[in-house]
């Protein structure tokens, strides 16, 4: 081998030339195509928000809609509001997007989307997240205008398994929790992501019961914490809400 | 010399096909299958990715030093399989989510580096984009292939276009991963009878 004969400085000029354009390239391509990336990330978002209200996402055929038709129902059907936890209040004038990551880490300020038709809220939908078996998993719940129960549920961004705790990110998983009563007479009942036995949990009129995926047991254990966690912040201002206080 | 530089792209099409007659690939081939569109960009993605990594590792071959080659090997791959993750990411957005971490393991994906070793390494750039050319298309008409007859059988559609009257009962098992080996099995016995060239008594 000439090369060999260049001996061990070569190898290791060699070596950092390599990486130094390798990650130039890829530092170009990373910061040219942020801008387009995260604005599909915020189209995926606002998709998810509005499958969460059950609105005409996908036509007769199943495909999804467009880009452009997403962000006009969005725009047209979804007001976006922030809740202060602890006041169980809106605050008005801010939307969801100028909550500092402080404030949205700690669940002091949270954001809420409203569904309006003939400019009144009908149905209400809030973001929820917590870890999974890899990952944080991210997601959102719609409850209808009595907020009373689950109009939607979806999760859309994740790590999980793909094929087992990736699973969640699928209809037949989300679709479980379509039209489940979740107010029973002492505030919202806890969801339960069950393994094995769900037809008979199923019926368990305390608790809101879904069937888990098989293969990925913690992925459901961590679906089921964050989810009441964070149905539980929303609690408070959604009871005032009830009693007239909106 | 043409006949050459065309042997070395139409052979890995069919003759010494990546994944029917090498079996490399299965992995993705496997997971990619469920959908036509998921197998079309799988497809032009590894065949991007094969040809660039095989252009660029053979205008340096000459300069690469023996002990790190692997190494340089895998850097070049993963930059340019990296790139082809974030266009997707930000142009097929969909696409890129349904195909998760496949994209990312092209990296290890035995062909891509399969090529560089037997084939780029050795031979000028031309004639190894041509090699990579062959193989990734080899490896590509396969996935369409399999993802055809999975999509069409198993959802009775195609590219999302349902084709298949709606009388039709999805066959479930198709779309699932023991569908993809049934199918892979069988387009490869197919392939090997016709060539015949495979004798293994």
């Amino acid at each position: 081998m000439p090369n060999a004969a260049k001996g061990d400085g070569y190898t290791v000029f060699y070596a950092a030339i390599v990486c130094i354009l390798c990650s130039l390239l890829l530092a170009v391509a990373a910061g040219g195509l942020r801008p387009r990336q995260e604005q599909m990330v915020e189209l995926d978002r606002k998709f998810n928000v509005l499958k969460a209200f059950g609105a005409p996402v996908a036509d007769a055929a199943g495909r999804r809609i467009s880009g452009a038709e997403v962000e006009k129902l969005y725009n047209e059907r979804v007001r976006e509001r922030v809740i202060d936890a602890e006041k169980a209040a809106v605050v008005e004038g801010r939307s969801p997007a100028e909550i500092s990551p402080a404030d949205l880490a700690a669940r002091r300020l949270l954001p809420l989307y409203e569904w309006i038709e003939d400019g009144r809220p009908t149905r209400f939908a809030f973001p929820v997240s917590g870890k999974g078996l890899w990952s944080t998993i991210y997601g959102y719940v719609a409850l209808d205008g009595d907020l009373r129960s689950i109009v939607g549920v979806t999760f859309y961004k994740h790590g999980e398994t793909p094929g087992l705790g990736g699973e969640i990110e699928r209809d037949w998983f989300q679709n479980q929790f379509r039209g489940r009563e979740l107010l029973g007479p002492e505030g919202f009942k806890p969801i339960l992501v069950a393994k094995g036995a769900a037809g008979m949990a199923a019926q368990d009129p305390a608790r809101v019961v879904v069937d888990g995926i098989s293969g990925a047991t913690l992925t459901g254990k961590g679906v089921t914490q964050f989810l009441n966690a964070d149905i539980a912040r929303y609690e408070a201002y959604f009871r005032t809400r009830r009693a007239g206080g909106g | 010399m043409a006949s050459k530089l065309a042997k070395t792209f139409a052979d890995p099409l069919s003759e010494s096909n990546p994944i029917t007659v090498q079996i490399l690939g299965i992995c993705s081939a496997l997971a990619v299958t469920v959908q036509l569109k998921t197998a079309l960009v799988m497809a032009i993605s590894l065949t991007i990715v094969t040809v660039g990594s095989n252009v660029v590792i053979s205008l340096i071959r000459k300069s690469i030093p023996g002990r790190i080659r692997l190494i340089v090997e895998m850097t070049v791959v993963s930059t340019l399989v990296i790139i082809a993750d974030q266009f997707l990411r930000a142009y097929l957005f969909e696409v890129s989510r349904q195909l998760s971490v496949f994209v990312g393991l092209i990296i290890t994906n035995c062909i891509v580096l399969g090529r560089i070793e037997a084939y780029a390494i050795q031979n000028p750039p031309l004639p190894s984009a041509l090699d990579g050319l062959g193989n990734g298309l080899g490896y590509g008409s396969v996935l369409v292939l399999v993802a055809i007859v999975r999509e069409l059988l198993g959802s009775g559609k195609l590219l999302g276009f349902r084709l298949l009257p709606e009388a039709y009962p999805n066959n479930g098992l198709l779309l699932l991963a023991p569908g993809a080996f049934i199918v892979l099995g069988l387009l490869i016995w197919t392939q090997r009878t016709l060539i015949g060239k495979f004798d293994t008594e």
